[in-house]
């Protein structure tokens, strides 16, 4: 199958200045200015084909938006290769720029003082979307995200998880067939956050477009991307599926009993670690986990036993706390 | 309406529903800038007076008249501020504009041009004011208002590009107001902006004739306010229609050169 | 003591904060350079048409002219920046910062931000003022200078008054930006004595905006033009208009906690 995103060896170096605090440094920083060489992107590679939600995991600074930024045609590459629907981003050709969007959760797109449904005019004439297409698409969008009602109000006047949705709404009236989200859900309450992520799955069903998604909050990342990049220090640290990742970085599974009679001392099967009221928790290593929740069975009068991965939180931070330990 | 001009349609209207919520703002802006001329004004009728009626010809009256449009083609002239640029880039909203298939000026041009319509409303009442208290002389003839409609928007277009370009040297060293305060000056002396044109020492007048300044200011208030021979009429259109090319071309090279580096460093 | 030493804090991060910019000390320099040659050229422009503009001679206006200077430079480098700064807090609800500060927040607000560079103006303007007596035709005497020195002093802090009584307005109006630019506007009117402008022009620059008291009567003081009376007017006005801008101030910061609660 062809692919939408195709990235060889990415690479972005930036050149900042640097400079002490202080009086002092200030005066001297005026006659000579040291430089430092940052590599914000060293040396990714990924593909992505039409139709996936990939999900861009890592902590900041690691060289998501960087990356997104250089995906979208906004930054030139150092060097590597980047080719998205066929285009080079960096050339921004009209036909690449009307092919895809960008949303960033932090920064509005939408004229503050009118209407969205005002706005929406407005990227209608920006991608030059034909009027039928445009209507259909936009009551579609104004229909799945539910916001019949906002979309006639001021965007000032909205509240951030509404103005998100009509932001949202804007982006993709022309149809993207690939989508950039840079924390779209940054800030929204859990509810909000939901909803959002509900329709991203639903125009990706429909529409069948690729995603690239950052986010911080671990539920987004869950719920829409079957495969997830993990990126460190401008490095691919893991990339496949959320349930290899949690394979990859934590070797351990937790396997918690209630047992007839408490108190009895199960330290013997693996490393216990807190758990609920009349319940006890023992580490095991993954590989011995059907046998040590067989002995379990054997052993005690147990009237409960699951068996769970890490919540994928602690997956991540151990993969990062893995890479700086080799890093260091 | 699909293309470039249903573009200008629909952000030329965004700009107008806009600026109506903004009208007291809109005012008081107004009345600040109408306070430069007024000055101006009220200086040069003082020489008048002192010089026993006129400068150089011009009268109190053609004082007045001169300073009257000037109110209006100021207004026509305000185009989007080179100080902009750098709060347009640190806030990313020239990144939302680059990841969009149409070339950023033509959301300028358009949205400060429906602005004019605002503008222009609101500076109707003031004109009159102006005219009641400084007693204005006009001797307009169809063919001038003619010529002036289409001057003042040309007057505009070029006053936009120049900005403009001046405005990009932002993607290369921000902080750069004592530039913009050198080209403002400059503009200031030599466009008739400060005084008409006639009042400059030769040398200066032929300055101005060679640079563009005169023909966002002197050149469309003299159409109206001065006495223009037919062939200095045409003449001034032919000159704005040079500057625009020109200003056209320099916005294409700039931006060019400007989005290079903007990519490679980014914000 | 302490407020004192607050202002002495805040001028040494402001400096600090400025010296980052090393392109802007040359800068600063060459805009004042600029806007000081832009004046000279408008002087000799309508000095090239007439030897006197109502009543004023050619090295008088330049008295005045030096005075517009140095204030400006006062206004752009603290007053100015400070105000923006205030506008800003009060759109974006972060006064509250200032406010629960144990500080006479009035004080605060017009001291946090300085532009340094721009106070070259000060420096340039003292120099037009200093040149300009070279050249007037009767010196002024050492009660003319002290006059001279009140009257500047009033001046500065008329102009602080009414910038900070205006931006004020920034707690009930939100959108007050185009006040900038309309206080600029005035503001530059100052550059010639208000003496020559007509009746109901003058008027509102006296009272209005204060432009006579900040700018045309210093210049006075140096041109003998002064009388004791007007100075004490000018001293009386300065007490009166602090008074009713701090009671602004009072009324704002009330409607600013209620509207932000």
């Amino acid at each position: 199958m062809e692919t939408a995103i195709r990235v060889r060896d990415l690479r972005k170096t930036f050149r900042v200045p640097e400079r002490d605090a202080g009086l002092a440094a200030s005066v001297r920083s005026l006659v000579r200015r040291r430089y430092r060489e940052v590599h914000a992107v060293a040396g990714v590679s990924v593909d992505v084909a039409p139709g996936e939600v990939v999900g861009f995991l890592g902590p900041n600074g690691a060289g998501k938006t960087t990356t997104l930024k250089m995906l979208s045609g906004l930054l030139v590459p150092t060097s590597g290769e980047v080719s998205v629907l066929g285009h080079e981003p960096s050339r921004r050709e009209k036909a690449y720029l009307g092919r895809m969007t960008l949303v960033m959760g932090n920064r509005n797109q939408l004229q503050w003082d009118i209407p969205a449904l005002d706005s929406f005019e407005l990227n209608r004439a920006v991608y030059r979307i034909p009027e039928a297409d445009f209507r259909r698409t936009r009551d579609e969008l104004v229909e799945l995200l539910e916001i019949g009602d906002l979309v006639r109000k001021p965007v000032r006047t909205l509240s951030l998880g509404e103005r998100m949705k009509a932001e949202v709404a804007a982006a993709l009236l022309h149809r993207p067939q690939v989508l950039f989200l840079d924390e779209p859900t940054i800030g929204l309450d859990i509810g909000a956050q939901k909803r959002l992520r509900g329709f991203v799955a639903e125009y990706n069903r429909r529409h069948g477009a690729a995603v690239l998604l950052t986010s911080h909050y671990m539920a987004d990342v869950q719920a829409l991307c079957p495969r997830v990049v993990v990126i460190d220090h401008g490095q691919v640290l893991f990339d496949g599926g959320l349930r290899e990742l949690t394979a990859r970085f934590s070797p351990h599974q937790t396997i918690t009993v209630q047992l007839a009679t408490p108190g009895a001392d199960l330290s013997g099967y693996g490393t216990v670690v807190p758990a609920d009221e009349g319940r006890v928790a023992v580490q095991v290593p993954k590989a011995q986990t059907s046998a040590v929740a067989a002995r379990l069975l054997a052993d005690h009068a147990v009237t409960d036993l699951t068996i769970e991965d890490p919540p994928i939180e602690d997956v991540i931070e151990q993969a990062f706390a893995d890479r700086s330990a080799v890093a260091s | 309406m699909n293309g470039l001009p249903g573009l200008y349609s629909v952000v030329g209207r965004t700009a107008v529903q806009t600026q109506f919520q903004y009208r007291t703002s809109n005012y008081l802006f107004m009345l600040g800038m109408v306070a430069e001329p007024v000055v101006y004004l009220v200086v040069w009728q003082t020489v008048a007076d002192a010089q026993g009626g006129a400068v150089q010809g011009i009268t109190a009256g053609d004082f007045a008249a001169y300073y009257i449009v000037w109110t209006l083609v100021r207004n026509m002239n305000i185009v989007f501020t080179p100080y902009g640029w750098e709060d347009r880039i640190r806030r990313g909203e020239l990144s939302g504009r680059l990841v969009q298939p149409v070339h950023p000026l033509h959301f300028d041009l358009a949205y400060f041009a429906g602005w004019k319509v605002v503008v222009v409303l609101l500076w109707v009442p003031i004109a009159a004011v102006l005219a009641l208290l400084f007693r204005p002389t006009f001797d307009v003839s169809p063919v001038e208002v003619l010529v002036f409609l289409v001057a003042i928007w040309g007057a505009y277009l070029i006053r936009s590009m120049l900005l403009w370009v001046l405005g990009m040297v932002t993607f290369w060293t921000t902080r750069v107001s004592a530039l913009y305060e050198l080209y403002f000056t400059a503009e200031l002396l030599l466009s008739g902006r400060l005084l008409p044109l006639a009042l400059l020492p030769a040398w200066a007048a032929t300055a101005a004739d060679w640079l563009p300044f005169r023909y966002t200011f002197g050149y469309p208030i003299e159409v109206l306010a001065g006495d223009l021979t037919t062939a200095q009429l045409w003449g001034g259109l032919a000159a704005q229609a040079a500057w625009v090319a020109i200003g056209a071309g320099l916005v294409a090279v700039v931006w060019r050169f400007g989005v290079r580096r903007y990519s490679a460093v980014g914000n | 003591m302490q407020a004192l030493r607050l202002v002495g804090t805040y001028l040494r991060i402001g400096v600090q904060a400025e010296l980052q910019y090393r392109s802007n000390v040359l800068f600063s320099v060459v805009q004042s350079l600029v806007a000081v040659g832009t004046s000279l050229a408008v002087l000799a422009l309508v000095f090239s048409h007439t030897d006197d503009l109502g009543g004023w001679s050619g090295s008088e206006l330049l008295v005045v002219m030096g005075v517009y200077v140095l204030l400006g430079g006062v206004l752009r480098s603290v007053v100015q920046p400070s105000m923006t700064q205030l506008m800003d807090d009060v759109q974006h609800g972060t006064l509250d910062f200032v406010l629960t500060k144990p500080a006479d927040a009035m004080l605060l607000v017009s001291i946090r931000r300085i532009e340094l560079w721009q106070a070259v103006d000060v420096l340039v303007g003292a120099g037009i003022v200093g040149y300009a007596l070279t050249r007037l035709d009767t010196r002024p005497g050492a009660l003319a200078v002290a006059g001279f020195a009140v009257a500047l002093a009033l001046g500065v802090v008329v102009l602080w008054a009414f910038w900070l009584l205006l931006t004020t307005a920034a707690f009930w109006v939100v959108r007050t930006d185009s006040l900038v630019e309309l206080l600029s506007g005035m503001y530059q009117a100052g550059r010639w004595p208000v003496t020559i402008y007509p009746g109901w022009l003058r008027i509102g620059f006296t009272f209005l905006v204060p432009l006579a008291f900040a700018i045309t009567v210093p210049a006075q003081a140096l041109t003998g033009r002064l009388s004791g009376w007007l100075l004490l007017g000018a001293a009386a006005f300065t007490v009166a208009l602090v008074a009713v801008t701090r009671w602004v101030w009072t009324l704002g910061v009330r409607a600013y906690s209620g509207a932000s609660a």
